[in-house]
This record gives structure tokens, C-alpha cells and sequence, in this order.
């Protein structure tokens, strides 16, 4: 999964990065907005305070007795001023300026209605038959300020709405794909061979039709390996009756005979047909491995299946098996059929493979570990890492298909298992041990 | 012992025949379980061989319902069936043991006697009467340390009453398990084998029950 972009994380970063992209946006919009707004509220004030200032500037003005008449407006209080004025006649003579005025910051002649200089937003009016003209400036700067300050303040949550946003997002997105990650990580954990239907309800509206074809195409994959496996188990009744028959009229035939040439001959059929019998139970479990039944719907306590299989195995080789298995069931979703031909296997290479005569120890632990460890040479780890390998027989001259470990790998394989093999076989200087745990859950 | 095989392939029904005949049972062996269910309505049997894919139907049903209906023969399932479930399931429903085809003669010849014996409730396999000392499991009859030959026959009809020591045994029941169905059996044909069984183990092994039949005498009696 490594290497995949996560669907979580592509949304969290995705909606995060769309709601700053539309903040930003709605910013810049009710910047622009707010900016004519206050243009037209500054330009508004900058109007009604030269109206109002110049009929009582006017008054003033024709009351003076004297020219000498202080010509600066005295300051009430100490303080900034914004918005500063100039009275002045048709001919630019200063009649009454406000006290922090800045001369520089006014034309040479009065102007009329709004305009800009570099620093200024000026509003230009007259009186008295236009012989007394005022104008009034308000520095840019107070107005950009004002700007400044309102984006900042649009701005400023968007440091908060960032994080809580992102996560607030992961989270939803968590929440909401919670059943989809279920879904994949039951998905994920399933072994292969596992067709049970995949659960459906839980799932949200949108991914349901999705869990819906998969358990069709499961459907569909489980009835062509119920055909596979039928097909495989009448093969198997098909080519058991007929090798029946022969081994068994051959045997007639041998117990007739008397000691002569022919008995040898017969009895050459008949460990031909036993070796043909063999083979062919070993082909049939491998068909059975490879076609996928290896798990079962339900759960199955393996502990008596290990007891039959033992027992049929103690039958053949008297004496030699040592069986340790867990009083507590070992529940386990591996097919009971596939479980017993995977032990019998194992055993079967011990038996074979071992030291003659030496135990054989097969133990189910409640965990479901199992472990068949025999003794005998010990083996290379090249000679280990070939008998996996289909019709390898290592270096033994016992007789077998050499297809024992493969059919075992198959199984091992198809239920999601692993297999581990050791030579020397753990707390022993020689021997050689198979070991896997066996549990297989949802 | 009297011996029913349900097998529907007949080169290894035949062969299966031979090898219990030659054993020293009676073998009745019939190829549906049409025939099987008459049988043992008719016949009272030691032990059934039992396929269980035949062309009337399946053998495990056909345990079933011997077993729903009281009756306890040993049954020894004869199948290709491989699988552990369906061994599992044949055993769960009443078989005492199950051997999966191909098998050994030799292999089912020692089923049969480990199911027998176990039956008889004795699984020592090795039984002395008077000075004789019998071995169950080889077929063999030791008298102070000297074997005793004995044909098939003759090991059947002693089979029988080790089978029930002291035991009155008709003769008609002693033909049973001798011989097959449609057997032709001459009218002396028991006495023919007591006789000889006397002069192989002795004349005092078998008592006769003047019109009724033969008795093993015991060490006891």
C-alpha cells in the first residue's frame, strides 16, 4: 500500500486548501468592497466637514476689524489632526488656515470638489460668490491605514481556520471513511483463498454497490471451485476403484501362488500398483491444495482431526509418533480436509525422512502452533531451501513422490499461512523440524 | 463369522470375497442397498463391509438407518472417499473403523479381526482353552508348544465358539457362519468339521448336545 496516495489525506489537504483558497478570496472581495465603502464614508465626512466649516469661516472672516487677526484656527486640545484646512480668496491670500496645517500639501490656487495629490484626498468648495474658497486634506496614509487594518482583521482568523479546518476535516473525513477502512483492512488480512462474502451493511451508501459485486464475483469464484473440487473428488473415486481392483485381484492372485517365478513377477504388479496408488493419492491432494478450498466458512476445531490423522499415521509406522496437542480446542478457519492432508504430509516426510526407528513428535500447541520434528542428518540451507520444490527429494533414498512439502506449501499458501523450516531441528544438534501456526481468523 | 460386503464393483467385490473367505468367514456379498437392507432384515450378521457409493444410494444413510433402528453389527466403511470430514462423519454415525480404497488385503484382513475382536469384548488376542492356546490375530492353535494346522473351515467353525465359550450352537447357526447364501452345504457337513476339529484339538474340546448342537467345553466345565 506504500506509495499510494491516502484518500484521507488527499481530502484533509484538498478541502483545507479550498476553504483558505475561498477565505482568501472572500478577503480580497470584502476588501475591495469595504475599501469603495470607506472611500465613499471618508470622501462623505471630508465633504460635510468643509460645509460645515466654511459658513462659519465665512462669518468669521467678515467680522474681522483688522487683518492683523490671527489667521491659524486655535487648537481646542492638543492633538492629531486628521483632516486640516485652508481658507483662502479668489487670489490664494490664506484667510484662516486649521493649526497643524501643512501648506506644502495644498495647490498654489483653491480647488474644486474631490481630488488627489500624492499624499492627499482633498475636497475643494466657495462661498460668497466664490470669493472665499476652503480646501480641506486628509492624508492618504490615514485611509490606507484604515484599509490595512480591516484586511488584518479579515485576515487574522484564517491563522485559526487553517488548523481547525484541517483537522477539523481529517477528522470528518476519518469518521466518515471509518467502515471504508474496515472494509479494506478486512480486505487486506483475508488469505486467499478465503471466499466467504465480504460484509456489506456497514458499508456507506456510495461503496456499497462496489462490496456488492465483489461478493458476486466471490459467488461466482466459489461455485467454479465447488465444480473444481467436485470434479477432483469424483476423479479421485473414479481412479481409486479401479487401482482398488487391480491391487486387490493382484493380492488374490499372489496368495494363490506358490513359490515360484511367477510370484515374484506378481508381486513386482503389485508394488508397482502400490506405488501407483501413492502417487496418485499425492496428485489428487495436490489438485485438492491448488484448488483453493483450503478455508472453511466456519471456524473448525483442528485437535481431532490431528488425533485421526496420528492415529491412521501410528498405524503404518507403530510406535514411532509422539503426539503433544492442547487440551483446549485450536479453532481455526483452515479447511479440516486440507488441515489433515497437510499434517499427514508433514508426518509422512518424517516418518520417511527421519532417522528409522527414531520418534517422530508432532505437537498443536492452544495457540495453534504446530511443529513435526524429527531426527536424522541435518540439512544445508540450500538443501532446505530446494525441498520446497516439486518431485526434489533431497539427498534420501527413501521412497516418495517428492511432492509432499510442495502440496504443503500449496495449502500453506492458499490460507495465508507461513511456513517455517528448521535443520537442525530446535534443542537438537541434528533433525529437521516443519513448524507453522495453523489458527486462521476473519 | 458371517460376513455381508456391500461393494457395487465386482472385480474387487470378488477379491474382497476371497480374502475373508480365505480368512474362514462366510461372506454374503450383494452390489445394491436394496439387497444390503434384505439381508440384514433376514440374516443375522458379525460384520458388514460397507461402500458407501452405491448405485441405489449412499452407504451412510444406509448406516444411519441400521443404527436409528437398534441394530449394532460392526460396520467397516469400504470407500474412495478420502477426505477426514468424511471419515469423521462415517465413524460419527456408527461405523467402527474405515479404510479408504486402494487398501491391502492384508490391511482389511486385520480391520476385520480388530473389529471382531473388539466385539467380543476381549482385545487380548490371544486365547487358551485347556491346553491349547489360540492366537486370534495370526490364526494359529498351539498345543504344548506345537502348532496345529487348521484349513479355513476348520479355523471358522472354531472361531464360532470361541466367539461364545460354553455356549449351546445349533447346527443350522454353526452353517451360517460357515457358509454363504446359495452355498450348496451336504446334511454331515458340520459333523464332517467337528469331527476333524476333535482329531486335530482333542476330543473333549466340543461337546455334542444330542438334537440340539455343539458346545465349546471350557476349562471350566
Amino acid at each position: 500500500m506504500k506509495g499510494k496516495r491516502s484518500l484521507q489525506r488527499t481530502l484533509s489537504l484538498g478541502l483545507t486548501a479550498g476553504v483558505t483558497v475561498l477565505w482568501l478570496l472572500g478577503v480580497l472581495a470584502s476588501g475591495m468592497v469595504a475599501q469603495h465603502e470607506m472611500e465613499e464614508v471618508f470622501d462623505s465626512a471630508l465633504q460635510e466637514t468643509a460645509q460645515r466649516i466654511l459658513p462659519l469661516a465665512v462669518t468669521d472672516i467678515l467680522s474681522r476689524e483688522s487683518d492683523r487677526v490671527q489667521k491659524t484656527a486655535p487648537a481646542m486640545a492638543d492633538h492629531d489632526e486628521y483632516l486640516t484646512y485652508l481658507i483662502r480668496d479668489a487670489s490664494g491670500t490664506v484667510l484662516l488656515q486649521s493649526h497643524d496645517v501643512d501648506l506644502s500639501v495644498f495647490n498654489e490656487r483653491p480647488g474644486n470638489g474631490f481630488y488627489n495629490t500624492a499624499t492627499h484626498r482633498l475636497y475643494g468648495t466657495s462661498a460668497v460668490s466664490q470669493t472665499i474658497f476652503i480646501d480641506i486634506a486628509e492624508p492618504l496614509m490615514h485611509r490606507q491605514e484604515a484599509a490595512l487594518e480591516a484586511g488584518i482583521a479579515l485576515l487574522l482568523p484564517l491563522l485559526l481556520l487553517i488548523p481547525v479546518s484541517l483537522l477539523g476535516v481529517w477528522w470528518t473525513v476519518r469518521f466518515s471513511l471509518r467502515r471504508v477502512v474496515d472494509f479494506s483492512e478486512s480486505l487486506e488480512v483475508r488469505g486467499a483463498a478465503d471466499l466467504s462474502p465480504v460484509p456489506v451493511d456497514q458499508l456507506p451508501q456510495e461503496l456499497e454497490p462496489m462490496a456488492v459485486s465483489i461478493n458476486r464475483l466471490l459467488e461466482r469464484l466459489r461455485r467454479v471451485l465447488d465444480a473444481e473440487r467436485s470434479f477432483t473428488a469424483n476423479s479421485a473415486h473414479e481412479l481409486r476403484t479401479p487401482l482398488a481392483t487391480a491391487l486387490a485381484k493382484v493380492q488374490r492372485l499372489k496368495a494363490d501362488l506358490s513359490e515360484t517365478p511367477s510370484l515374484r513377477k506378481v508381486a513386482e504388479i503389485e508394488a508397482s500398483l502400490q506405488g501407483l496408488s501413492r502417487l496418485s493419492q499425492k496428485l489428487l491432494e495436490l489438485a485438492k491444495a491448488e484448488g483453493g478450498g483450503v478455508l472453511s466458512e466456519t471456524p473448525y476445531n483442528l485437535v481431532p482431526v490431528l488425533e485421526t490423522v496420528v492415529s491412521d499415521c501410528e498405524r503404518e509406522e507403530p510406535g514411532r509418533l509422539i503426539l503433544q496437542r492442547s487440551d483446549a480446542p485450536v479453532n481455526s478457519l483452515l479447511n479440516p480436509d486440507a488441515f489433515a492432508i497437510l499434517v499427514r504430509n508433514l508426518i509422512d516426510n518424517a516418518l520417511k525422512h527421519g532417522e528409522q526407528g527414531s520418534p517422530v513428535k508432532v505437537a498443536l500447541s492452544a495457540d495453534g502452533k504446530l511443529a513435526v520434528t524429527n531426527r536424522g542428518t541435518a540439512l544445508g540451507p540450500d538443501e532446505l531451501a530446494g525441498l520446497r520444490k516439486r518431485f526434489v527429494r533431497s539427498h534420501t533414498q527413501a521412497p516418495g513422490s517428492g511432492i509432499g512439502l510442495a502440496i504443503v506449501d500449496a495449502i500453506v499458501e492458499g490460507a495465508g499461512l507461513h511456513l517455517v523450516l528448521r535443520s537442525p531441528a530446535p534443542e537438537q544438534q541434528d533433525g529437521f523440524q516443519a513448524e507453522l501456526n495453523v489458527v486462521v481468523s476473519r | 463369522m458371517r460376513v455381508l460386503l456391500v461393494e457395487d464393483t465386482v472385480g474387487l467385490g470378488e477379491a474382497v470375497q476371497e480374502q475373508i473367505s480365505a480368512d474362514g468367514h462366510a461372506v454374503d456379498w450383494v452390489q445394491t442397498l436394496a439387497f444390503a437392507e434384505t439381508s440384514v432384515r433376514t440374516t443375522h450378521y458379525d460384520l458388514i463391509l460397507l461402500d458407501l457409493q452405491l448405485p441405489d444410494g449412499f452407504g451412510i444413510d444406509f448406516l444411519k438407518s441400521l443404527r436409528h433402528g437398534g441394530n449394532a453389527t460392526p460396520v467397516i466403511i469400504l470407500t474412495a472417499r478420502d477426505q477426514v470430514s468424511d471419515r469423521i462423519e462415517g465413524l460419527n454415525c456408527g461405523a467402527d473403523d474405515y479404510l479408504v480404497k486402494p487398501f491391502d488385503l492384508s490391511e482389511l484382513s486385520a480391520r476385520v479381526f480388530a473389529v471382531a475382536r473388539r466385539y467380543r469384548g476381549n482385545p487380548n488376542p490371544v486365547v487358551s482353552v485347556g491346553e491349547l492356546t489360540v492366537n486370534l490375530g495370526d490364526h494359529t492353535v498351539v498345543r504344548n508348544g506345537e502348532p496345529i494346522e487348521l484349513t479355513s473351515r476348520e479355523w471358522a467353525l472354531l472361531d464360532a465358539f470361541l466367539q461364545h465359550p460354553g455356549k449351546l450352537l445349533s447346527r443350522s447357526q454353526l452353517e451360517d457362519r460357515l457358509y454363504e447364501f446359495g452355498a450348496e452345504i451336504e446334511s454331515n457337513t458340520i459333523e464332517v468339521y467337528i469331527s476333524r476339529l476333535r482329531k486335530k484339538l482333542g476330543r473333549d474340546l466340543v461337546a455334542t448336545v444330542r438334537g440340539m448342537g455343539y458346545r465349546l467345553k471350557t476349562h471350566e466345565g
